[in-house]
């Protein structure tokens, strides 16, 4: 190989290098932003691809304690009435073997009103395609029974399990 | 030993193929600065395209994925198993029989490369396989085997992508020297053909299990096209084109001639053959559909320059079929691959030629000293042998020498025992080398065709006098 194609091989290598590195780490910074920022939609970190795990948000719920997300969700405010528990409670991230799982459950009077998922199963294409298919399932499931004790949704076990012992966690900080 | 410059004066005819040109002045080679550059360009691009390979991990977040061993781990086993695809995919171009590629490399050169590319890859893929299931297994606290089970049954796909990585050691380890040398050549071929098989089956498990080629973003096009590419240039140049090539020249053996005892020139004629642009010093995968022939394809230079309608190979008893060949009847169909090969007058960058050959290696220098531009006087033409008699086509070749002015010399005699040089051991004593036997051999382009071991030392001694590598072509035809 000549010289001169060395050189040219180098540099064009090396700015496909970079230029690969700059369009992951807007990718990596927005998905921080958007599970960090608040998480509405249940698509929102299914539809990005990189599982991130060190988000302030999954951060501070990450020890299993499942207080409230400060920065991401309203302050519950529990009134001691008979009317119930209400505000928006997040659940614990629960590592699975296709990626990070976290749901936030809204309570109203003591009644599940809706179930947020957070992050979920985002370790390859394949486990997306299963949790985007498996989390609206569960959350339809939940609403019925009011509980997180509903049966395992087929093809999607580690979703099942991860959105449900992060729910139950939830609730479990809730005092529901 | 005897340096026998033989001013044979034969009255024997040449075959009909045979067209003496009177070449006007050598001029400076305007093709190789051309060559070059496209050599430079499909080098550029084979190293850019393992830097994309990289890209395409680093694109979708890649590097923020080191943090914990099992992240670690499992990237390592991304990037390898990108860069390991992408070089099986450059090796199936450089197999693929590329105009591009031959013109730039020559054919001997790009599946010289193919064969140094094969254990690379298939390492890339292994380490792919073993840092992926021990990330994988560190992710979900399990035993490597626990985690390849669930792979193989939980995973879509996985199966394929585990049966391609077997067949790849498969095709790796037929083409070991060791074990290729004692397969005949069609079964090594066969298995061969399974790479084809592994490549396509393991597509699926990359667009399934990874996070790098999601449906629809510009990555999973850019492999996709790759992939499209590559399997479009095989069943282009391997299978449609020669198919048709053959179908269209209508090719059949007009006749056999023995040369010597296992010598025999095949004339084969056809039409519009100048529509192969093939050159003298090139050579053709050639099949003779007989019966017992057809299963079998030989590759053989062109002894002749070609023709309009009709070639000429000459070969030796070397393969389990070439024995055959001998017998082939007059009206056979031939089919063929090709041409093929860099050795060429195209490769020329000096004024003055020096041919060289040994044993049957002297069919395409006896086609390139037909055509090869050179004033009289300019050429030299070495043939090297153990006695005269082993020595094929030499009449022709001395007609030749007579008709274009050019130096003719046999040195026959046996090699000292042990002595790595390409001459005889009395002319190694006597200090006698390449630089000595031919006049003004720096400014000489030398052609060597040979058995590998001899020409090897050709090339070597060709170095030694200090001939740059442009000046030095060589294509190994045992293989």
């Amino acid at each position: 190989m000549r010289k001169r194609a060395a050189a040219a091989a180098a540099t064009a290598s090396l700015s496909v290098l970079a230029i690969g590195w700059l369009v992951g780490t807007p990718a990596i910074a927005s998905l921080q932003d958007t599970l960090g920022g608040t998480a509405t939609d249940a698509t929102v970190s299914a539809a990005a691809s990189a599982p991130v795990a060190s988000t302030p948000a999954a951060a501070a719920t990450a020890t299993a304690t499942a207080a409230p997300a400060a920065t991401a969700t309203p302050t519950p405010t529990v009134t001691p009435a008979a009317a119930g528990i209400t505000g928006t409670f997040t659940g614990s991230v629960v590592a699975t073997r296709f990626g990070n799982m976290q749901v936030s459950v809204t309570l109203a009077d003591g009644t599940i009103t809706d179930v947020t998922a957070l992050q979920l199963t985002d370790k390859d294409s394949r486990s997306v395609q299963i949790s985007n298919r498996a989390a609206p399932v569960l959350k339809a499931e939940v609403l019925k029974a009011q509980s997180a004790a509903v049966a395992n949704v087929s093809g999607a076990t580690y979703t099942t399990q991860g959105y449900l012992t992060s729910l139950q966690a939830a609730l479990d900080a809730a005092g529901f | 030993m005897s340096l026998d410059t033989r001013p044979l004066l034969l009255q024997q005819r040449l075959p009909e193929t045979t067209h003496i040109r009177r070449r006007p002045a050598p001029r400076v080679n305007p093709n190789y600065p051309r060559r070059m550059r496209l050599a430079d360009t499909l080098q550029v691009l084979c190293i850019v395209s393992v830097a994309l390979a990289v890209a395409l991990f680093l694109s979708s977040g890649g590097a923020a994925r080191f943090g914990t061993l099992a992240d670690t781990l499992t990237s390592i086993g991304i990037v390898t198993g990108l860069v390991g695809t992408d070089l099986l995919l450059v090796m199936l171009l450089l197999a693929a029989r590329l105009p591009a590629i031959d013109r730039a490399f020559g054919h001997d050169s790009a599946m010289a490369l193919h064969q140094s590319l094969g254990k690379p890859a298939l390492y890339l893929l292994f380490a792919h396989a073993v840092f992926l299931i021990i990330g994988y297994a560190l992710s979900s606290g399990v035993n490597v085997f626990a985690e390849t089970w669930s792979m193989l049954t939980g995973m879509p796909d996985m199966l394929l992508a585990f049966i391609a990585l077997g067949l790849l050691v498969v095709v790796v380890v037929t083409s070991l020297v060791i074990v290729r040398h004692r397969l005949p050549y069609e079964v090594w071929h066969i298995v061969h053909l399974l790479s084809y098989v592994a490549v396509l089956a393991a597509l699926p498990h990359m667009l399934t299990a990874g996070t790098v080629l999601v449906a629809g973003s510009p990555q999973w096009y850019y492999w996709l096209a790759l992939y499209v590419g590559v399997a479009g240039s095989v069943v282009v140049y391997r299978v449609v084109l020669p198919i048709v090539r053959s179908l269209r020249s209508r090719l059949v053996v007009a006749g056999v001639d023995r040369e010597a005892p296992g010598v025999v020139s095949i004339r084969l004629s056809g039409r519009k053959l100048h529509h192969l642009q093939a050159s003298a010093g090139q050579f053709f995968i050639w099949r003779f559909w007989t019966p017992g022939q057809w299963w079998q394809a030989h590759p053989f230079s062109l002894s002749a320059a070609p023709a309009h309608n009709s070639l000429r190979v000459t070969v030796r008893a070397l393969g389990d079929g070439s024995t055959d060949l001998a017998s082939v009847p007059v009206g056979t169909r031939v089919s063929f691959e090709g041409p093929y090969g860099l050795f060429t007058d195209r490769a020329r960058t000096s004024p003055r030629i020096v041919l060289v050959a040994a044993g049957i290696g002297v069919a395409p220098i006896r086609a390139l000293l037909e055509t090869a531009t050179f004033a009289p006087g300019q050429a030299t033409v070495l043939l090297r042998s153990h006695s005269v008699a082993d020595s094929y086509l030499v009449e022709e070749i001395a007609e030749l020498c007579r008709l274009r002015g050019a130096e003719f010399r046999i040195i026959t005699g046996t090699r000292a025992p042990g002595a790595h040089s390409w001459l005889p051991g009395d002319a190694v004593n006597a200090r006698i080398s390449l630089n000595t036997l031919v006049p003004l051999l720096s400014e000489s382009d030398v052609y060597i065709c040979g058995p590998r071991r001899w020409t090897d030392e050709v090339v070597r001694d060709a170095r030694s006098a200090g001939l740059p590598t442009q000046q030095i072509h060589f294509e190994r035809f045992d293989w």
